[in-house]
């Protein structure tokens, strides 16, 4: 696929390692995508396929004495994320990229009140003063939607119910206008209402500013909510890229097959609710070729010996897979 | 934020210990009838063996201690001498009791007091450095080496201590001098291998307090959105993390305080002759001199439980979690 | 009765025993840590030593003047010795020799000797006292569990009293009223220890009543009794273990500090004694005080490698 010129960030060929006493984990193994300006990019697949620390990856955030970025590039703005120093990292770091998690609770500094751990991040970038930080914290809250937004400023974590506390993540994370969104599971932990209203979020994010994000997700239900292109992956790599439209309508990869098949559907009436036979591999014992064969309908004999390479069906779409070699 | 749950909590809280203070002066005087003989008896013995005439101190004893008195009476006699401030007559110094204690008290203070200091300052620090550095040879290190503090029996230490430093090197004095204004450097020097002495296990219990605490909030989600936020690691630490471990730490720290100080106090200053609490309780000992060890023993009792009381009390105020309302 | 208690024994230890996969299972985990093997070995070594050591060393109280001071084997000390005759100091040259192999001390008896029934002394009364203290705990405990309201409360409360006391000193004040006997300092150590005991086995008694397998247990059908039995105690069982080990060396050490303060028991010899003595010749004797604090520390240290591997095993998640 040819590098498209509104792309603002660009992975290749990205390989973290964790090196563990019981053996090296290749949580990521060979990852290439672009974020292009403006969009919602997501990163689907189900839990242990790579996609967080993927994300995590692109910040080096993950614990560094067992995680290692060992191969790639990760380009953003002419500076090569994977390599440089960890002082202009940290510049990037909640100022140009900025990263919600999924667990509001445990992602809340619970000693701090949600004022302090705001402002904290303003004042770090941006140069305002305490009251200017203060202000500008407000209107933030104001925008998530959050009410009294002066009164919850001196509350505690503990003290918000599970969709303030995410949005308050939110606000935090878009504190310094970032150009970069990266949300992992935000509406995995939270129920149905919630999840709604935190995609509302999403969406408007997206009209009124512009924002570029990626989203991480396992329910390709909210892929088609909100995605514009998604990286389907498995086992550490990304298996099929595409438009969401053309995902869901047109899937190559079996595996993307799968997942759309898991999706229940109101309108059929079935005894059992389809899923995807067998459980993701373990990362310490990859099956060798590729890493869905064992799981495949459509497994033939050069899958469990070769690793399929990366195919182009159409400008937009490509696939990793044998059956189109 | 109204505080007046706070204020209902201290009153509370100081309710009870006032309940406690009662126990614990029930309980002692409860030891003390119920011990073989009577009050009089271990000092008649010391008369005796000095060859004079016994009958007649009988005679001033029992009608000075009441023992002839039924022993509810006693009770309240005890109970009002306490209050009054007057606590029994030291026979082998022949002083009130009160004053011995008013003279000695600030040796002990003097000497838990540099010693608390010591441990806790550089127990934190090192406690901090380790849980930052966990697995590496210098955590293995300070492990081993906390391991032995708390492993070695701190009078045998001073004893080795007063060996090594003053016997063969001669750096130190054995013997505290109580001649040394108090706040001078020459007593400060004076005070250097009484304070490793008592100091030693403290310092290695802090050290593995400090570590646990610190590894328990390392590895939580908020502190990977602290570094998210694009903040430099020792704030990440210092800030973040130390906030959270501060809390159960203060806790730990204030009751070891109680349960483990005094004792080692006490042995520390029998073997450097430091001439405070311990000391003179020692001295009663033997000169079968019982109020003053009760006293002693009643002193130290009396401050666990304020330390006790102020602790709880601050942990409560600081802990943004616990709220009575 | 006894044929009561038999059985409740047996129902006791049978989950453990019978389950002799589990015992394998905490044994593994336990000898991955080797400090806590190497604090095994230890304590069997020193319970070897103390119960067959007397059979193979002098008489530890065999006094002889004419062998008093004499360092352990491979060191050499001057000492002065006076001549009646010549009223005169003449320094010699003493050296330490096979047959007392840790020296002697100022009235010639021989430390090996002394340090060997010393070590029975410590591990007696550590394991009796112990005893005593987690015996006396556990039932506070768990009667403070099972019987909730205001039993529970004034239990609990006479617990915090006694546990404000500091140990020592509480330790010093009995010991000087009742007297420096050994039952006596056992006792007193037995009944002042008890109250961490109680404390942890309360608040674990309470957490396992609610914890989700007794509830398991209880919807599949089990009695009281059983859940008990063959869920509850189990559980308590392997915290005891690790509250005992991690005991000992506190009772060895607050015996020894007694003994060295002079209120140990004079008939025997304990570690304690020998220290307080060696304090006051440490200019002439310096392995006096030496010896004793060695094996004082190599025994806490043992205990608590034990008790930090134990407690590792059980429940790998703290991070203490």
């Amino acid at each position: 696929m040819n590098t498209v010129d509104n792309a603002i960030l660009k992975v290749s060929n990205l390989k973290t390692y964790f090196f563990t006493r019981r053996g090296i984990v290749k949580a990521v193994d060979g990852v290439d995508f672009e974020l292009r300006r403006g969009e919602c990019l997501c990163l689907v697949g189900e839990s242990g396929c790579g996609k967080t620390v993927t994300a995590l990856s692109i910040l080096r955030l993950f614990d560094s004495p067992p995680g290692k970025i060992v191969d790639g590039q990760i380009s953003y703005n002419s500076l090569d994320l994977a390599e440089c120093s960890s002082k202009q990292l940290r510049q990037i770091r909640g100022k140009d990229i900025a990263i919600v998690f999924q667990e509001a609770q445990s992602a809340l500094n619970p000693v701090l009140t949600i004022g302090d751990q705001i402002i904290e991040q303003i004042k770090l970038h941006l140069p305002l003063d305490h009251g200017k930080a203060r202000d500008r914290t407000m209107t933030l809250l104001n925008e998530m939607g959050i009410p009294s937004a002066e009164g919850v400023m001196s509350y505690y974590p503990h003290q918000l119910s599970g969709g303030m506390k995410q949005r308050v993540l939110i606000a935090m994370s878009l504190s310094c206008n970032p150009q970069i969104l990266i949300a992992d599971e935000p509406t995995t932990a939270v129920d149905v209402t919630i999840k709604a209203q935190i995609l509302d979020i999403f969406r408007e994010l997206k009209a009124k500013r512009q924002m570029s994000t990626i989203f991480i997700t396992h329910d390709l239900a909210v892929v088609a909510e909100i995605g514009d292109r998604a990286v389907v992956m498995y086992g550490g790599k990304d298996v099929e890229t595409a438009p969401v439209s053309e995902i869901i309508s047109n899937p190559k990869h079996p595996y993307t097959s799968g997942l759309i098949e898991c999706l229940p559907d109101v309108s059929k009436t079935a005894d059992r609710l389809a899923s995807i036979p067998g459980t993701t591999p373990n990362p310490l014992e990859m099956p060798q070729g590729c890493a869905f064969h064992p799981r495949c309908p459509k497994a033939m004999k050069i899958c469990k010996q070769q690793e399929p390479p990366e195919i182009i069906i159409s400008k937009e779409h490509k696939v990793s897979c044998h059956l189109y070699t | 934020m109204g505080k007046s749950w706070l204020r209902d909590y201290l009153l509370k809280r100081i309710f009870y210990s006032i309940i406690i203070a009662w126990g614990i002066l029930t309980i002692t005087f409860v030891l003390v009838r119920v011990g073989p003989g009577s009050p009089a008896d271990k000092y008649l013995a010391n008369i005796a063996a000095r060859g004079q005439d016994v009958s007649q101190v009988i005679a001033a004893i029992e009608a000075r201690y009441g023992v002839d008195k039924p022993i509810f009476q006693q009770y309240a006699d005890y109970m009002g001498n306490l209050f009054q401030g007057n606590w029994g007559w030291s026979f082998s110094t022949s002083m009130p009791v009160i004053e011995l204690i008013k003279t000695h008290w600030i040796y002990s203070f003097q000497l838990i007091l540099l010693s608390s200091l010591f441990a806790a300052f550089l127990g934190v620090l090192i406690g901090i450095y380790s849980a930052v550095k966990q697995y590496t040879k210098v955590d293995y290190a300070f492990t081993f080496f906390s391991f032995i503090g708390i492993s070695i029996p701190n009078f045998w230490l001073g004893i080795m201590l007063i060996l090594v430093f003053s016997v063969k090197l001669g750096l130190f004095k054995t013997y505290y001098d109580t001649t040394l204004p108090l706040f001078s450097l020459d007593n400060l020097k004076a005070l250097v291998l009484p304070v490793i002495t008592l100091g030693t296990g403290m310092l290695a219990g802090y050290v593995r307090y400090t570590r646990s605490a610190m590894l328990d909030n390392l590895r939580k989600a908020f502190v990977t959105t602290a570094r998210a936020k694009g903040l430099p690691e020792r704030t990440v630490i210092g800030k973040h993390v130390f906030r959270n471990a501060l809390l159960p730490l203060v806790t730990i720290i204030m009751f070891d305080l109680g349960s483990i100080v005094f004792g080692g106090a006490y042995l520390t200053e029998i073997i450097f002759g430091i001439p405070g609490l311990g000391q003179i309780s020692f001295n009663a000992i033997f000169a079968n001199d019982y109020p003053v060890v009760v006293a002693v023993t009643i002193i130290g009792t009396f401050i666990v439980l304020l330390v006790n009381l102020v602790t709880d009390v601050t942990y409560t105020y600081l802990d943004p979690r616990i709220r009575y309302d | 009765m006894t044929e009561r208690l038999r059985d409740i024994v047996r129902r006791i230890s049978r989950p453990l025993y019978s389950n002799a996969r589990l015992i394998n299972y905490y044994w593994q985990r336990t000898q991955r840590n080797k400090l806590a093997v190497f604090g095994l070995a230890f304590i069997i070594f020193l319970v070897l030593l103390a119960v067959i050591g007397p059979f193979f060393t002098l008489d530890p109280t065999a006094v002889n003047f004419e062998e008093k001071n004499m360092p352990p084997v491979g060191f050499t000390i001057e000492q002065s010795v006076y001549n009646i005759e010549t009223d005169e100091f003449t320094t010699k040259e003493i050296p330490g020799t096979w047959r007392h192999p840790l020296g002697t001390d100022s009235k010639g008896r021989d430390m090996l000797a002394m340090i060997v029934s010393g070590a029975r002394v410590s591990l007696l009364v550590g394991l009796i006292a112990t005893g005593i203290a987690i015996i006396l705990g556990t039932i506070i405990g768990v009667l403070s569990a099972y019987l909730g309201g205001w039993a529970d409360n004034a239990l609990m409360r006479f617990t915090d009293v006694m546990m404000t006391f500091p140990f020592f000193l509480l330790l010093v004040l009995i010991v000087f009223i009742f007297g420096p006997s050994l039952v006596f300092i056992v006792l007193a150590i037995g009944l002042t220890g008890w109250t961490g005991t109680a404390r942890l086995i309360r608040s674990e008694a309470l957490s396992l009543r609610t914890r989700e397998f007794v509830m398991a247990a209880k919807a599949l059908g089990a009695s009281d009794n059983r859940v008990i039995f063959r869920h509850l105690i189990p559980n308590v069982i392997s915290l005891i273990i690790i509250i005992a080990t991690l005991s000992i060396p506190g009772v060895i050490l607050a015996e020894a500090a007694l003994s060295f303060i002079g209120l140990g028991d004079p008939t025997v010899s304990s570690w304690g004694i020998i220290l307080e003595a060696g304090q006051t010749s440490l200019n002439t004797a310096w392995w006096v005080a030496v010896e004793p604090g060695i094996m004082l520390f190599l025994t806490v240290l043992a205990f608590n490698f034990l008790g930090d591997g134990l407690r590792d095993a059980f429940d790998p998640k703290s991070n203490v």
